[in-house]
């Protein structure tokens, strides 16, 4: 009996031996984001439009093309974007001819499309 | 854009060679651009790569392809593939047939980042959080004096992202396109956060919270994110400062060494990599409050519609939701299977699921599954239930859970607003019998 609650102890120990975490991998996993966020976009990810060249440069100092690709929204929602992130995200304000120029790229390449919230028919191809 | 420098030469190549340069012959601007800011840009130009050299091999993405169509996966060691919602801030959504397990492994807790993750800090015992604000004797305490002076609690917690379920809202709302897989329930262990404020003297002044973390905003100026609550919910005997998850380290993903834990209300709140929190009169206005922050509507609004939130409220207790972890979304079944044998998850923000219903015919007949009690408040319930088919071929399975005030999840995604908060409409998935 006894010997085997200190088997049992002993497993225990070595399980939490395991359970104490690597700190390499939290490291390896901090290294690990910052390589995926830090990861080389070509302009080229984007759709061909007059103005892209302005919205890769501008938009991609804060945040990946991932969040312009999926996103579908019509000129009204572009241009209110753009004063929000100005106001919540510390952007320089849009103005004049620039903005009108990333908006319009915007609204023209990444206007609203008719997909349902899963995409296409998974049996479809 | 006022390109200088010749027509030669590109943006991405001005940017390379000398991005400060670049950047005030681009924009007419110097200075504006700093630290972690400027690096991007050139990095996003094809300039350097950070840690690319330290890499190990792979823990690059999967789908480094830049392919148009199905969704991308992350590939991180010590997580699962889940689906990529962004790079840069990272995202990634657990698949919902991940989510079958009761506790929440790491490998399979989804990720939300606002901004950066931190880089890991050696000795995570010297950690120190502050209590200041609103109370008699701010404190300042180490994850050690945290263990030593405060009794520790073990609890199952369910916690999902404010927009888990936006991709719902038609027309489409800005942020990350979550399907339902922005949720967890894994087992939390740390001290009560209602205890370390009375340490603290909370005053009778205090109404809400305003929380602080380590993380920085992608611009690099200023916090990631930092938002706050009502006091009674800071008080919740399950709000908790959380040390370890699932009897392990917090991983560095999910907010290590110590973050909050506020179950069942926007994951926002759960402030990973957490150093502060601060008890106010009035609340909190750091970034992610007011406007349409976190915020819906009181009166609701033409979909699509234009809004600055000044009239809306604060998401608190999440929607009621459930998912199906049996079977994939596109799942393929051999010929003559004539029963589903179904099985999910269940959760309800502050209350409990009363019943989920399936219907794999559209919505015109719904038949009841069994509901487990959670183990414990704020958890997840597991939910079962066996259906027919009919015959072969194409069917959905429609699954909708009830919550204990007998509200369920609607037909679509109701209230829109301009974020996308708080869409529960019920979900489909579809399978093909032969």
């Amino acid at each position: 009996m006894r010997g085997a609650l200190l088997a049992a102890a002993g497993v225990l120990l070595a399980a939490s031996a395991v359970l104490a975490q690597d700190p390499d991998l939290a490291r390896r996993q901090a290294e690990a984001a910052a390589a995926i966020a830090g990861r080389a976009e070509e302009e080229t990810v984007l759709a061909e439009g007059e103005g892209r060249s302005e919205v890769f440069a501008y938009c991609t100092v804060c945040h990946n093309t991932a969040l312009i690709r999926r996103s579908a929204f019509t000129r009204d929602r572009w241009d209110e974007l753009m004063d929000w992130m100005a106001e919540k995200h510390g952007m320089n304000p849009l103005e004049g001819e620039f903005r009108q120029a990333i908006v319009d790229y915007l609204a023209t390449h990444y206007g609203p499309r008719q997909r349902g919230p899963r995409g296409g028919n998974p049996f479809l191809d | 854009m006022t390109q200088q420098g010749g027509p030669e030469r590109s943006v991405h190549e001005l940017y390379r060679d000398d991005p400060e340069r670049a950047d005030a012959l681009a924009w007419g601007r110097r200075g504006v651009l700093k630290g972690a800011a400027l690096a991007a840009m050139g990095t996003a130009l094809g300039g350097t790569i950070p840690f690319a050299r330290q890499m190990p091999a792979g823990l690059l993405p999967a789908a480094l392809a830049q392919g148009q169509g199905g969704p991308q996966f992350l590939e991180m060691e010590g997580k699962a593939r889940l689906i990529l919602q962004g790079e840069r801030p990272l995202n990634a959504e657990t698949p919902e047939h991940l989510l079958d397990d009761d506790v929440t492994p790491a490998d399979k807790f989804f990720i939300r980042n606002n901004g950066s993750v931190p880089e890991a800090v050696a000795d995570p015992r010297t950690w120190k959080i502050t209590i200041d604000g609103e109370v008699n004797t701010p404190i300042e305490l180490t994850l050690g004096d945290l263990e030593r002076r405060f009794e520790l609690v073990t609890r199952r917690l369910q916690m999902e992202c404010g927009g888990n379920g936006r991709s719902g809202f038609s027309p489409q709302a800005a942020g990350n396109q979550w399907g339902n897989g922005a949720i967890s329930c894994a087992e939390w262990t740390g001290v009560r956060l209602r205890d370390v404020l009375r340490a603290a003297g909370a005053k009778d002044s205090a109404k809400f919270t305003g929380h602080h973390g380590a993380d920085s905003h992608l611009s690099a100026q200023g916090p990631a994110i930092s938002r706050g609550m009502r006091i009674e919910k800071a008080m919740d005997e399950d709000t908790i400062i959380a040390i370890r998850m699932n009897g392990a380290p917090i991983p560095q993903m999910h907010g290590a060494p110590t973050r909050l834990m506020v179950p069942g209300w926007p994951g926002s709140l759960s402030q990973k990599w957490f150093t502060r929190i601060e008890l106010r009169a009035s609340p909190h206005s750091g970034r992610g409050m007011g406007g349409t922050s976190y915020r819906v509507p009181v009166r609701p609004i033409v979909p699509g519609s234009r809004n600055n939130g000044a009239d809306f409220a604060d998401l608190e207790s999440m929607p009621v939701r459930c998912v199906l972890t049996s079977h994939a979304h596109g799942a393929r079944l051999p010929t003559g299977t004539r029963a589903l044998d179904l099985r999910g998850q269940a959760w309800a923000g502050d209350l409990t699921v009363s019943a989920v219903h399936v219907s794999v015919d559209f919505g015109a007949t719904w038949q009841a599954m069994t509901v487990n009690p959670p183990p414990n408040r704020h958890a997840w319930q597991r939910w079962t239930g066996r259906v027919a088919l009919p015959s072969d071929g194409y069917f959905e399975v429609w699954y909708r859970a009830t919550d204990s005030n007998g509200r369920m999840q609607p037909h679509v995604a109701a209230n829109w607003n301009p974020q996308g908060y708080g869409a529960n409409p019920i979900s489909r998935a579809a399978i093909l019998v032969g």
